[in-house]
């Protein structure tokens, strides 16, 4: 016993603190709150620190938000602005319906895909690693190639529909409003159901093989068995996809701003767009970060019933 | 396993090679596209498969736009995004898992609560920093924004691997005389890898993929962009060059690929969390 304390006394000393013995049980909590360090400190620095900046710059009625200046004194001017003015509730609107429909469309073909790929067959892994490429595309790029899949004179969409006699003539995605809105929620759905079916492929592989059997036995058919057994199992799951897949549409910025820039006549704005558009085209840093700390607010509801879930596992 | 009669064979291999080809298209039409001749791309029908594929588009790109210092930018920003959060993120996350701290429930949560942040509130304060210390139009300003979202992530991610490797080991280790520092790097960090590929590749495509940072901190010389910055442009031009886009954005994404196909595993894996049978 005497020699490995003296061996751990030498090592310590070699080591990169030489006073403090960090193996020593007394000691084990402080190492760990210097792991713990760098962490913290970098997380104060870019992140309590901007929030809570950026919610005094919201009470600030200012152009190009700077720090160290005399800042402006503290007024309600923004959010008198911001409840008052049409643009703010349509973006609301706006970031509503995308929610609604992508995260409706993306849990339906992600809950497919994942049954699909549940299944046994040969090159299943194939396929599993083929249907989640999306996932690993740049959203950039995505948008791009929708883009000009969804060109109003030689996009591969358009020729098609009008092949297969759905319209009479080319959808101009860019400039009808509801066409544009629905080019938005193509690529937000090709770039999100990845994720949403590899989370609900492994909340499938988690229901006990022995409830499946038990119902096999007991005479009940597929239908039966995915709705008495599969359903019930997967609805947390489902839940928890459907939670993120709403904060990612709330805080997205890339694909809406790179294929409409929010257009046409704000009909694809969402809270994201309209935080950016009033600080960085507009240069109205206050009102920008007025509707940036509501976005956040709304992202901070949402995600109790996610975090809440989570916090279970945190111990 | 029941046998399944030969027409539910044929209509699972159906469904799952129409899944692929639809869910798949808009890559395929990315490849064909940039080998198109741009005279092709304007005249109907389309076609869907490159007669008389040019090579040459992947040389005009290079020579028209700054398109290797793009893809040099990116690289650099990924690759210290990586570094700089897995160095973070580990000793965080090896904290959470194995200490029992006042405070450190509190700090987990306030992690998960931070990845959901909208980035487009961080840009106004991040900006203003930014300006008052000299780093807009810096690659570094990415980097530290972008660790506002990966660093709680990783942290995250890492704990839910280390969380499942055994203490006794290490406990052996230190018995044996090896340091508290050198049993993370020696003991755990070897064991955990393939956690710490998937978390590395997390943190690589995420950053890759940026947009909003660069967009809003680098837009002065557009010999700073970034890629992804760079292909918007390239569709903001006055005529749309689209085999010369799709061809930028295929170079765009390779790398990525390449990436996620090697570690996909490790990825699902860990978003799986041991569920594979």
């Amino acid at each position: 016993m005497s020699d490995t304390s003296t061996q751990r006394q030498g090592r310590s000393l070699a080591g990169l603190i030489p006073s403090i013995d960090f193996s020593a049980p007394r000691h084990r909590a402080k190492f760990g709150y210097l792991l713990l360090a760098p962490a913290v400190l970098l997380m104060a620095g870019i992140i309590v620190y901007p929030i809570l900046l950026s919610v005094n710059i919201s009470l600030q009625d200012v152009r190009i938000a700077r720090v160290g200046a005399t800042g402006e004194p503290w007024t309600l001017k923004n959010y008198a602005w911001l409840f008052g003015s049409s643009e703010f509730w349509h973006a609301i609107w706006v970031t509503f319906k995308l929610v609604a429909v992508v995260g409706g469309l993306s849990v339906v073909i992600g809950f497919a895909t994942a049954m699909l790929v549940n299944q046994k067959f040969r090159g299943r892994t194939a396929v599993r690693l083929f249907v989640a490429l999306p996932w690993a595309v740049p959203e950039v790029v995505a948008t791009v190639i929708w883009a000009w899949m969804l060109d109003s004179s030689f996009g591969v969409v358009n020729w098609s529909l009008l092949k297969l006699g759905f319209v009479a003539e080319p959808i101009q995605f860019a400039s009808n409003p509801g066409a544009a809105f629905a080019a938005v929620c193509f690529v937000m759905i090709w770039k999100g159901y990845p994720l949403m079916s590899i989370m609900l492929l492994a909340g499938l592989q988690s229901i006990p093989e022995e409830q499946i059997q038990a119902a096999k036995v007991d005479g009940a058919g597929p239908w039966q068995r995915f709705f008495y057994i599969t359903m019930p199992n997967m609805l947390p799951v489902v839940g928890v996809t459907l939670v993120m897949t709403t904060l990612w549409v709330f805080r997205d910025f890339a694909i809406i701003h790179v294929l409409t820039q929010g257009g046409p006549i704000g009909a694809t704005t969402t809270l994201s767009i309209l935080t950016f558009e009033q600080s960085f085209e507009f240069f109205r840093m206050g009102q920008g970060a007025t509707v940036g700390v509501i976005t956040m607010i709304f992202c901070a509801i949402i995600s109790r019933a996610l975090v809440g879930r989570m916090a279970k596992s945190v111990h | 396993m029941e046998k399944r009669s030969p027409l539910a064979t044929f209509g699972l291999y159906a469904a799952a090679i129409s899944a692929c080809a639809i869910l798949l298209f808009p890559i395929y039409w990315m490849i064909v596209t940039a080998l198109q001749p741009a005279t092709n791309l304007r005249s109907y029908p389309p076609q869907f498969w490159p007669a008389a594929p040019q090579w040459n588009v992947f040389g005009d790109i290079l020579a028209k736009h700054p398109y290797a210092m793009w893809f040099m930018n990116s690289i650099l920003i990924a690759l210290a995004t990586m570094i700089m959060s897995l160095a973070v993120s580990i000793l965080a996350a090896y904290a959470l898992s194995r200490f029992r701290l006042k405070g450190g429930t509190g700090l987990g949560l306030f992690i998960l609560t931070s990845k959901m942040l909208p980035a487009t509130l961080m840009i106004i304060p991040l900006f203003a920093i930014f300006k008052s210390v000299g780093l807009v139009g810096s690659l570094w300003s990415v980097v530290i924004a972008q660790a506002t979202l990966i660093v709680p992530f990783c942290t995250w991610m890492l704990k839910g691997y280390f969380d499942t490797i055994p203490p006794e080991l290490e406990q052996a280790a230190l018995v044996d005389g090896c340091s508290p520092l050198g049993t993370i790097f020696r003991i755990v960090l070897p064991v955990a890898a393939p956690g710490l590929a998937a978390t590395a590749l997390y943190a690589f495509v995420v950053s890759w993929s940026d947009f909003l940072f660069g967009r809003t901190f680098l837009t002065t010389n557009d010999e700073n962009w970034t890629l992804q910055m760079g292909i918007a442009s390239l569709k903001g031009e006055f005529v749309t060059e689209w085999n010369v886009i799709m061809a930028g954005s295929l170079m765009a994404s390779v790398p990525i690929i390449i990436v996620y196909l090697f570690l996909e595993r490790f990825l699902v894996g860990g978003l799986a969390a041991g569920s594979e049978k």
